[in-house]
C-alpha cells in the first residue's frame, strides 16, 4: 500500500479537517512554499498566508489560510491556522469591498482607526484574492 | 376591596409578562445549542496549543537569560521581574440581567478581590455591560479600567478573543504586572454554572511536560516558534472562557425565565381564585339584598 498523510486543519473557531487522506501537502511556510510528501522529517514550521492546497489521487483541493504554523509529525500534518477558507467559498466580490474599505481606513489620519487592525485586514483579503483568482 | 376590573387588569398585565418571559426562554435555550457546538469546535485547538507550548517550555526557559531584567518567554512563564504590587484581573459579566444570580455572584467574587488587594494597583480587563458599569461606580483609586468590551454576548467570536488577549499581553508586559486573575462563569451543565477565579498569567500552573519521543526540526528558530505559540495560547484561551461564559450566562437566563414564567403561573392562578372569590360575594350580596328586600316588602 502507498503511504499517505493525514492532514488535519483546525482553527481557533473549528475543525475544518479531521485526519484527511492525501497524498500530497503545499503550504505557505514562513519562508516560502513548502511540500510535504510521506516520510517528511518532523518539523514545526511558521504559517505564512496564502494557498494550501493538498492532493488526493487525482482530486485537489485548496484553502486559503491566514498565517499560524504547521506540526508535522510521523506522516501526520496538523494545520493550525489562524483563518481558514475553501477556495471556492470565497467571494470575491465581498473581498473587493473589504479591500476598499480596509485601503480607506488606512489613508486616513485620524488617530482614533487601529491601523494594525486594518493592515492585517488588508492583508488577509489580498490573501484570499489571489487564492481565488488562481482557482480560475 | 379591590374591584372585579383591578383584578381581571392586574391577571392580563401578569399573562402578557409571562409570554416574555416564556419567549426569552425559548431564545435563549435555542442559542445554548450554538454556543455549545463553539465551545466544542473551539476545543482541538485550544488542546493543541497547550500541549506544543508545555512541551517547548523547558527548551525554551534552558535559553540564556540576559543579564538584566528577563527574556520574554520567562515572563509568560516565571515572572521573577513582574511587580507583585500591581496586578490585574479579567472579570467577564454578562450584558443584561435577568439571569438570576449569575451577575451577582461574579461581582460578589469580584468585591472581595479588590477588598484582599486593596493596598494594590489594579488594572481590570472588563467584558460585559453590567461589570463594566459595577465597576464604573466604584470610582476606587487603586482601580483602572483599562480594556472594555460590551455588547459581545451572544455573538462571541475568536475576534473578540484576540483583542482582549492582545490587551492582555500588552497590559502584562508594559505595566510589569505581578499576575493576571480571572474571574468568569464556567458552564457545567444547563443546570448549573460555576464561578471560576483562577490565576492566569504566569502561566505556572502548566502540567508537566511528558518526556518527547519526537524529535522536531523548527523552521524559523524555536523561539520564534515559541513567541509565536504564546499569544495563540493566551487567545485561545480567553476564546475558551468567553464562550464558556456564554454559555453560562444563555443558561442562567433560560432558567432564571422558566422559573420566572412558573411563578407569574402561580400568580394568575391564585389572582382567579380572589376573582371567583369577590365575584361570588358580589353576588351573594346582590341575592341578600334581593331576599332582604323581598321580606321587607312582605312584612
Amino acid at each position: 500500500m502507498v503511504k499517505k498523510l493525514r492532514l488535519n486543519l483546525i482553527t481557533p473557531e473549528k475543525q475544518l479537517l479531521s485526519n484527511e487522506e492525501v497524498d500530497f501537502v503545499a503550504l505557505p511556510a514562513f519562508l516560502g512554499e513548502m511540500g510535504v510528501l510521506p516520510g517528511h522529517v518532523n518539523m514545526l514550521v511558521q504559517l505564512g498566508m496564502g494557498s494550501l492546497r493538498y492532493k488526493n489521487g487525482k482530486e485537489e483541493s485548496e484553502f486559503a489560510v491566514l498565517g499560524g504554523f504547521v506540526e508535522i509529525v510521523d506522516d501526520e500534518v496538523n494545520v493550525f491556522a489562524e483563518g481558514a477558507d475553501l477556495a471556492e467559498e470565497i467571494d470575491e466580490e465581498a473581498e473587493k469591498q473589504k479591500i476598499k474599505a480596509a485601503k480607506a481606513s488606512l489613508s486616513r489620519k485620524d488617530a482614533d482607526i487601529d491601523f494594525e487592525l486594518a493592515e492585517m485586514e488588508l492583508k488577509q483579503s489580498i490573501a484570499r484574492m489571489k487564492v481565488k483568482r488562481r482557482r480560475r | 376591596m379591590e374591584s372585579l376590573r383591578d383584578i381581571r387588569q392586574n391577571i392580563k398585565a401578569i399573562k402578557s409578562t409571562q409570554q416574555i418571559m416564556q419567549t426569552m426562554k425559548m431564545i435563549s435555550n435555542a442559542r445554548i445549542r450554538k454556543a455549545q457546538d463553539a465551545m466544542t469546535a473551539a476545543r482541538p485547538f485550544a488542546k493543541k496549543m497547550l500541549e506544543m507550548v508545555t512541551d517547548l517550555k523547558q527548551e525554551v526557559l534552558a535559553l540564556p537569560q540576559p543579564e538584566m531584567g528577563e527574556s520574554w518567554a520567562s515572563r509568560f512563564f516565571i515572572n521573577r521581574t513582574g511587580n507583585p504590587d500591581k496586578i490585574g484581573v479579567l472579570v467577564i459579566t454578562g450584558d443584561k440581567g435577568l439571569a438570576g444570580s449569575f451577575n451577582a455572584v461574579i461581582l460578589r467574587a469580584l468585591m472581595k478581590f479588590l477588598r484582599e488587594n486593596r493596598n494594590k494597583q489594579i488594572f481590570v480587563f472588563a467584558v460585559g455591560k453590567k461589570g463594566r458599569d459595577f465597576l464604573a461606580r466604584l470610582r476606587m483609586p487603586n482601580l483602572q479600567i483599562v480594556y472594555e468590551s460590551v455588547g459581545i454576548f451572544p455573538k462571541v467570536s475568536y475576534a473578540h478573543a484576540e483583542l482582549l488577549g492582545e490587551a492582555m499581553m500588552k497590559f502584562f508586559l508594559k505595566e510589569n504586572l505581578g499576575n493576571i486573575t480571572l474571574i468568569y462563569n464556567d458552564f457545567k451543565s444547563m443546570a448549573s454554572q460555576n464561578l471560576v477565579q483562577q490565576e492566569f498569567l504566569p502561566f505556572d500552573h502548566l502540567p508537566q511536560a511528558q518526556p518527547d519521543q519526537h524529535e522536531f526540526e523548527f523552521e524559523p528558530g524555536v523561539l520564534d516558534i515559541f513567541k509565536l505559540l504564546v499569544p495563540r495560547l493566551i487567545k485561545a484561551n480567553m476564546y475558551r472562557i468567553l464562550l464558556e461564559s456564554q454559555a453560562a450566562n444563555l443558561a442562567a437566563t433560560t432558567n432564571a425565565m422558566d422559573a420566572a414564567s412558573k411563578n407569574a403561573g402561580e400568580i394568575v392562578e391564585a389572582l382567579g381564585l380572589k376573582l371567583n372569590k369577590v365575584r361570588q360575594a358580589g353576588i351573594t350580596n346582590e341575592i341578600l339584598d334581593i331576599v332582604n328586600g323581598a321580606e321587607a316588602l312582605n312584612n
